[in-house]
């Protein structure tokens, strides 16, 4: 299971690309809020697709039925496993926004428009 | 298109996702499909019947270049929304090549360090200088870029890299993101049937893709493969010995290398030159020169250049530069390209620029360079010179 990313083994890496991030609509909000849908899609897909393989498996297996599953009680492991694996969706859909604040925290970035100036200036150094 | 889905080939040095991890990253490469076969479509139709008319009632005429597009379009809500989009698409590929990695990579890097197969080499310059172009943004957003180490003997950024182009190029560069590689081995084969290499350079090789193409295209060949980046070699060593070829990679400024003069019949570098930046560019061309012998060729694949494109095509082709932290992007498409080459000492033959076919046929071909789909013109552009 993914939920395995929020342990203390982990090395944290850096989520967010060093330089501006352009937004296009009028108002960037907009921007982060298409963003974010598009994150919560891919975890709905995500999950659309376990369960796909789990029936799938289950036919081929003739291992349960439908009420089987309507009628199973978690217990305490199994309510923290999916507990932690919330949080990792919480992060993906929400990553535009601590992305930002990844970047106010990092030391100054280079403007971008000087770095277009810098890469095609021919006496540049490299 | 059924039984006809591409998933990358597994290799021992390949991070192992979960299930869910899995999942989550083949949806980055459906939503860029949909992006490139629904989306983008719309974006002709919208400057049509829209932005053009607006346009043409401004000012009277036609757009003429990429900035009259630029003043109309970056209003269209179609273009807003795609690539509003196509950024997020390509936020969640790193994001989603990011996670297996990031649970997993003391392990990754340790079974690297320790891999086994092949006669090939690794030779680390800690003290090598990442070039400014480089860690001024970080290039196409990987966050990090191709240089950061977290660890020791860090091999992430090599991990994210080849993971995230099979989903970038929405698996049309085939099993092992070779096709660039293997394209232009094709070409050579075709065009230059007695050219016999012994010794070949790949520049700016990050994790292999396109290198191993000619350790197997030339099998009497001694293949070297160079970049900037330590964790990308270090995953390159692991990934070619996984696969047991034999390649010598090693830690060097493509402006610069240590290596001696007209000691390679072929050097070649794919989607280098555009990472790269005006002053740097003239000297990766004189480098070619002087480690060439007589003879020998350079070859560098690239996108084609704007030259010919419609001012609309040329606003679309050109997105990267702008929105997916490419600087030298355009520049490096607006170039003379035999002025370069002659400047860097190449005035014995004629340059060549040429579209040579994708050697992966197995896909759907737009024929047609368009943002976002990558990989998915089924040609690639070749620019060289022998020396
Ligand atoms: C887009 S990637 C190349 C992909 C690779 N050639 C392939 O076909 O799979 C660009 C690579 O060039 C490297 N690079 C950029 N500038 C360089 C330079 N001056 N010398 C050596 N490597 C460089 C980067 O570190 C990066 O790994």
């Amino acid at each position: 299971m993914s939920a395995s990313s929020l342990d203390s083994d982990t090395v944290s890496l850096k989520r967010k690309a060093k330089g501006k991030r352009p937004f296009y609509f009028s108002d960037s909000d907009v921007d982060k809020l298409l963003t974010m849908v598009m994150a919560l899609a891919g975890e709905l897909s995500v999950t659309r697709d376990r369960l796909d393989t789990v029936e799938r498996i289950a036919a081929s297996k003739n291992l349960f039925s439908e009420e089987d599953i309507e009628t199973f009680e978690l217990d305490s492991d199994a309510l923290e496993a999916r507990a932690a694996r919330h949080q990792i969706l919480f992060r993906e859909i929400t990553r535009v926004i601590s992305s930002e604040i990844e970047e106010l925290d990092r030391e100054s970035s280079s403007n971008y428009d000087q770095v277009i100036e810098m890469v095609e200036s021919e006496g540049g150094r490299n | 298109m059924s039984g006809s889905y591409v998933e990358q080939n597994h290799h021992d040095a390949l991070p192992k996702t979960s299930h869910d991890e899995c999942a989550r990253q083949h949806f980055v490469r459906s939503f860029k499909e949909h992006l490139v076969t629904s989306i983008h479509p719309g974006l002709k139709t919208a400057y049509e019947k829209r932005a053009k008319i607006s346009f043409q009632k401004q000012h009277g005429r036609d757009p003429s270049d990429i900035k009259d597009v630029a003043s109309v379009m970056k209003h269209d809500p179609h273009y807003q929304a795609w690539s509003s989009l196509l950024r997020t698409s390509q936020e969640m590929m790193w994001s989603a090549a990011q996670i297996p990695v990031e649970r997993s990579l003391r392990e990754l890097a340790a079974s690297a360090a320790k891999s086994e197969g092949g006669q090939g080499t690794l030779r680390l310059n800690g003290d090598l200088k990442i070039p400014d172009y480089h860690t001024a943004v970080d290039i196409h957003c990987q966050p990090g870029g191709y240089h950061t180490e977290y660890i020791a003997d860090d091999v992430a950024q090599g991990a994210i890299y080849d993971r995230a182009v099979y989903l970038y190029a929405m698996g049309q560069m085939g099993p092992d993101n070779a096709d660039m590689g293997d394209s232009t081995v094709s070409w050579l084969q075709s065009q230059q049937p007695d050219f016999k290499p012994q010794r070949i350079l790949d520049m700016g090789c990050s994790v292999g893709h396109s290198t191993l193409p000619y350790v197997t295209g030339f099998p009497e060949a001694e293949v070297h493969g160079i970049d900037v980046g330590a964790p990308m070699l270090r995953y390159a060593h692991a990934r070619a010995k996984s696969k047991d070829l034999e390649v010598h990679f090693s830690q060097q400024n493509a402006e610069k290398t240590d290596f001696e003069d007209e000691s390679f019949d072929l050097v070649v570098s794919h989607i280098l030159l555009h990472e790269t930046s005006a002053a740097a560019i003239k000297n990766v061309i004189k480098e070619c020169h002087r480690l060439l012998k007589p003879g020998g060729w350079m070859v560098h694949v690239e996108t084609p250049p704007y030259e010919g494109m419609s001012p609309f095509d040329t606003f679309l082709f050109d997105w990267d530069s702008e929105n997916n932290n490419e600087p030298f992007w355009r520049r490096s498409h607006e170039l003379d390209l035999q002025a370069l080459a002659e400047q860097g000492g190449f005035t014995e033959h004629p340059t060549i620029q040429v579209m040579a076919p994708s050697a992966f046929q197995e896909t759907q071909r737009s024929m047609t360079f368009q943002g976002g789909d990558f990989g998915g013109g089924g040609v690639w552009f070749l620019y060289g010179c022998q020396k």
